[in-house]
């Protein structure tokens, strides 16, 4: 066992060091670039290998297969490209990485922002039906944690219905469902009624997925999410007056 | 009567062999052991250098680095490198962070002094001059030789410490404020000491001085 432990030591210890200059910037291991040189300067890595991270190592991320990250990358970089780089150094967004079945805590999501470390991680598995829009809702969390004081939680509850309540935390409600409500009532989707920033997300990536004319229709008939729709485009201008839904 | 016993044809060869052997041993233990010996020093009273007030020279144990600084691109940057060279600040800084054919990493004035080295806490030591702003907004392409000012994981968090990188590394652009590009000597750099297995430097390679050249 000595032994073992010895020839494991003197292994440790002989391991030449490698340098990750992604993994320098952004903290997570076993990724690679995919593209960096893009217009709005976005950088997207790949996850070569699985990783793990946080404190606890409880986020999860396994490395795709290339066929689908090839497809999956077009999709993500189409909606990204929409950002421009002003807007994304704004919103302190800059690497975006490309990983399969994300997790934290063994809950899969459709993915992760971190504006600390300027990252986004999206699960290219997430559920066909909803991945595009899903790129928007997680830009909006960028935007919501590095613009924290300029949203409020408690504002925005007010434009519900007095007797709603969302849940404590987006985990603990059953309310998961991501398909657009045919009868809004205030919500795009059921997912809208877990928590206030998941619901000004959920406002947000419609707001940018959906066509214009149909977003107008959709205030005209709801009157709580045209407040909704008012409060996000505006707290938006406040960030970046030139940018447009 | 002792016989005179004549050495053998194959036993003259071992002979032979043996003292080129321990000749070629005494040599390449001296080759060795100088590391500058294939560096060529860099002698600035033979370059002809153009912008003279942003040429700087540094001299590390390999000889001169001669380094281009670009304040048009990092103004802030370039200041206030500029104002701790002036001062002499650099002079027998560590070398604390060395990657091997990938960056060297220097200026923590407050625990890489040769004379109080501090190895608990060097590569988190400060100027006193207090932070500055990232310059990271203006075109700048981090190749082999291009040099920049280290930070903490946030923005904004610039102070005295810098790196010079050994091999081109396109993520860095936008990331660190770039201060300028290495002109002649980053062979001396490839030699500075580094660690197998860490980033940080045990017994370091120290600055012997930075200057400007006007």
């Amino acid at each position: 066992m000595n032994l073992l432990r010895a020839v494991l030591l003197l292994i440790v210890f002989n391991t030449p060091i490698k340098a990750n200059s992604i993994y320098n910037i952004i903290k997570i291991p076993n990724l690679e670039i995919y593209k960096i040189d893009t217009k709005n300067k976005l950088k997207y890595f790949y996850a070569a290998r699985p990783f793990r991270l946080g404190t606890q190592k409880n986020i999860v991320c396994s490395n795709p297969n290339k066929k689908d990250l090839e497809i999956k990358y077009k999709i993500i970089y189409k909606n990204l490209s929409r950002y421009s780089y002003d807007y994304l150094k704004k919103i302190n967004l800059k690497y975006i990485v490309m990983c399969e079945n994300l997790s934290i805590s063994e809950l899969y999501t459709a993915g992760i922002a971190d504006n600390i470390m300027k990252t986004l991680i999206l699960d290219i598995k997430f559920n066909e039906d909803y991945f595009e829009r899903v790129i928007h809702h997680e830009v909006f969390h960028m935007i919501y944690l590095q613009y924290k004081e300029i949203f409020s939680d408690e504002e925005w509850t007010k434009f519900n219905n007095s007797e709603f309540k969302y849940a404590e935390c987006s985990t603990c409600t059953k309310k998961i469902g991501l398909k657009k409500n045919n009868e809004t009532k205030g919500f795009f989707t059921e997912y809208s009624q877990s928590t206030a920033s998941e619901d000004m997300a959920e406002v947000y990536s419609h707001m940018i997925y959906l066509k214009r004319s149909e977003i107008k229709q959709i205030s005209k008939l709801d009157p709580i999410l045209n407040n909704k729709i008012s409060y996000i485009e505006s707290k938006i201008k406040q960030i970046d007056s030139s940018f447009t839904f | 009567m002792i016989k005179k016993i004549k050495a053998s044809k194959s036993e003259k060869l071992i002979l032979i062999f043996l003292i080129l052997l321990s000749i070629t041993t005494f040599s390449a233990y001296f080759l060795i052991k100088n590391e500058c010996l294939f560096i060529k020093n860099i002698d600035v009273s033979n370059l002809s250098l153009k912008n003279k007030n942003n040429i700087v020279i540094l001299n590390v144990p390999c000889g001169n680095v001669i380094i281009e600084l670009y304040p048009k691109i990092s103004p802030n940057g370039v200041r206030r490198f500029k104002t701790l060279i002036k001062s002499g600040a650099y002079d027998n800084i560590a070398f604390h962070r060395v990657i091997k054919n990938k960056l060297v990493q220097a200026g923590d004035l407050e625990y890489g002094k040769k004379e109080s080295i501090n190895y608990g806490k060097i590569g988190t030591g400060k100027s006193g001059l207090g932070n500055i702003k990232s310059e990271i907004d203006n075109e700048f392409k981090y190749v082999a030789g291009s040099i920049g000012l280290a930070r903490t994981f946030k923005n904004d968090t610039e102070d005295s410490q810098f790196f010079i990188i050994l091999q081109d590394e396109p993520l860095f652009e936008g990331e660190y404020t770039p201060l300028g590009n290495v002109l002649y000597g980053l062979e001396a750099l490839n030699k500075i000491k580094h660690q197998r297995n860490s980033e940080y430097v045990l017994r370091p390679d120290f600055i012997n001085s930075l200057k400007m050249f006007n």
